[in-house]
């Protein structure tokens, strides 16, 4: 790269043109010299010359026209003007058309050279200078997209964004929070405390009414619109003045609605596992109790019962301790699931093998159909199992003495379905509705005596759910139940 | 009331087991006792047998099954003359608390008590005889 000054001398008079030039280039400059007015304006205003030296009259251009057009178009380049007919009104007027010298003919070479290094002097001033204004402008540039990006991001996020001066005023806010608050008709500048929640002018207040800045934020929750509805939780942060004095407080608004509703389920669901643990052993230490008490003479074949009993109402509490941690891995995700294609008729014939015992006390008469080129599924052996573990136990369970259990396992295009029939107790309408629901067992004089956790159907919709299959059950009460899952093929 | 006037007990539970243990501990302090296993056997024995006083399990068919099944007994002429018992575990376990301590609740609660399983019997027989 040639970084050698570059000079453009526009100058009519042919010794002096090549004079210069010779001069300039004998010093390392990078000269360029051209006759006419014309020439010079082309070329002046074409490149980046750090010095042009213009000659005041020429046959074709005023050297001032020459001078304004290349200062119009390369403003940085610093230009000379060169005369024999000096005068103060030209100088003047030179000046003002943004020459930076004024050099007189004849000059000698040791004068041309002087004012040629004060020339490329002012050019360095000038385009640092240049550079420096450049690189503020990029800067100031860049905040302002900084700033609409921020705008941007604000007006966007979900979450309602106040920001409230220490007069009470309001300085900035987005939609949502004015969406939250139902704050249709405010601007900027509004007093907006009287217009607030309670609960959120009372944390404003708060951090207002605070003697030092902490920043720390105060939160509250809301209950926006009733039951349950909307409810906002609204933090209050202080935000400072560089001297450390309030500036303002910014209330972010974050929509809490599901969150809540979900703890409350969740707590929900805490107490019913509490109750539901605390009923058998409540049933243990009565029995114990009464065994253990002097004062109550209980007949020996009573003795022995309650001992069964307690042993029974022991293994549905480590029934229940085991499907409750069953489903929380299913609600948790961390059990591992091995997906593998599972053929269905290996998991009914080991399980037939599992259950052959109670088939066979209960007198169950057992009737399977497997259609014909029945496809593998994609799951986890062990989920599959599992669910068809429950729904058998339960046609076992819930039969009646030499009644049938009828299996059927066929295939749609891309469900495989499975049906389990049994000609059991049945339900009762009111009860088929919540059949799904945790800890629910149908109650009545049927049911008398038959253990149980409440959760294993529970867990068969779980499953089913969670390989986006469908469960189905008809039912009439008295006659008997039957399930019917579709489990998608291919997932 | 007085414990001497209380001859016969109603006790109405879903957990067969409780009933069993209530029933042969009432048994031992000489009283009769009467059981059902649901809400709706609890009031036909209620009012076929008419007991001198009634412990009614809370979460039975439904989660205030025995709050149901107390309101109705309260609200018959027999009922208001009897000591009536809510037995429940639920004060404990759900964080859900209430009593019957005070009249306001007396009033909505519609029972003369609640007991805590398991029933302690001595605490039973106090209240029996707190019974106004």
């Amino acid at each position: 790269m040639n970084n050698k000054p570059k000079i453009l001398i526009i100058d009519d008079e042919k010794g002096l043109r090549i004079g210069t030039q010779r001069l300039l280039e004998e010093e390392g400059y990078d000269v360029t010299a051209v006759e006419t007015g014309e020439e010079g304006i082309r070329i002046g205003t074409r490149n980046d010359f750090d010095i042009a030296v213009i000659d005041l009259k020429m046959p074709d251009y005023d050297g001032l026209e020459v001078l304004q057009k290349i200062k119009t178009n390369r403003p940085l380049t610093v230009c000379f003007i060169a005369t024999a007919f000096a005068s103060y009104e030209t100088a003047i007027q030179s000046t003002r058309l943004g020459a930076f010298g004024y050099i007189p003919k004849p000059f000698t070479p040791d004068e041309f050279l002087y004012q040629i290094e004060q020339g490329i002097k002012q050019r360095k001033l000038i385009l640092e200078s240049e550079k420096l204004k450049k690189e503020r402008e990029e800067n100031l540039l860049e905040l302002a997209s900084e700033k609409s990006r921020l705008n941007a991001i604000i007006k966007s996020i979900s979450d309602g964004v106040l920001v409230i001066n220490k007069n009470g005023e309001l300085a900035y806010y987005n939609y949502a929070a004015l969406k939250f608050l139902d704050l249709s008709d405010i601007k900027i500048g509004d007093k907006i405390l009287p217009l607030l929640n309670e609960k959120i002018v009372q944390i404003v207040e708060k951090i207002f009414s605070s003697e030092t800045i902490l920043l720390k934020s105060y939160t509250t929750q809301i209950e926006l619109k009733p039951d349950n509805e909307l409810i906002v939780e609204a933090a209050a942060t202080p935000i400072p003045h560089p001297d450390g004095t309030l500036a303002g407080v910014v209330i972010v608004l974050s929509n809490i609605t599901e969150f809540k509703k979900i703890e409350l389920i969740k707590s929900q669901f805490v107490s019913m596992v509490a109750h539901e643990l605390k009923a058998p052993l409540a049933a243990v230490q009565g029995y114990l109790n009464l065994l253990t008490d002097e004062k109550i003479n209980l007949p020996e074949e009573k003795r022995k019962d309650y001992l069964n009993r307690s042993l029974i109402r022991l293994k549905s509490l480590s029934d229940l301790v085991n499907d409750l941690l069953d489903i929380s891995r299913m609600e948790l995700k961390t059990k591992f699931r091995e997906i593998e294609d599972v053929d269905i008729r290996d998991i009914i014939k080991n399980l037939i093998q599992f259950f052959e015992i109670d088939i066979k006390k209960r007198g169950l008469n057992l009737e399977i159909n497997i259609a014909e080129n029945l496809p593998t599924i994609k799951a986890d052996q062990n989920e599959i199992s599992r669910l068809i573990t429950n729904l058998l136990s339960n046609a076992i369970k819930y039969n009646k003495d030499n009644g049938k259990i009828i299996i059927d396992i066929s295939s749609s295009t891309n469900y495989l379905e499975i049906k389990i029939t049994d000609t059991g107790i049945g339900l009762k309408p009111e009860e088929k509705s919540k059949l799904f629901n945790e800890f629910f067992r149908a109650k009545n004089e049927k049911t008398r005596g038959i253990s149980g956790t409440g959760l294993g159907l529970s867990i068969v919709k779980k499953i089913v759910d969670s390989y986006y299959g469908k469960i189905d059950v008809v039912s009439e009460f008295g006659k008997g139940t039957t399930f019917i899952i579709n489990l998608p093929i291919n997932i | 009331m007085e414990l001497s006037k209380v001859k016969k007990i109603l006790i109405v539970d879903d957990d067969i087991d409780l009933l069993e243990q209530n029933k042969i501990l009432l048994e031992s302090k000489g009283f009769t006792v009467i059981t059902a296993e649901n809400s709706t056997e609890g009031w036909k024995k209620f009012q076929d047998e008419k007991p001198d006083a009634a412990i009614v399990d809370l979460i039975m068919e439904e989660s205030d099954s025995g709050f149901v099944l107390c309101y109705k007994i309260k609200k018959t002429e027999h009922g208001k003359n009897i000591p009536v018992f809510i037995l429940t575990s639920a004060t404990y376990t759900t964080g859900f608390k209430f009593s019957a301590s005070t009249p306001e609740e007396k009033e909505w609660i519609k029972c003369d008590g609640i007991l805590n399983k398991p029933v302690v019997i001595e605490e039973l027989l106090a209240k029996i005889e707190n019974f106004h």
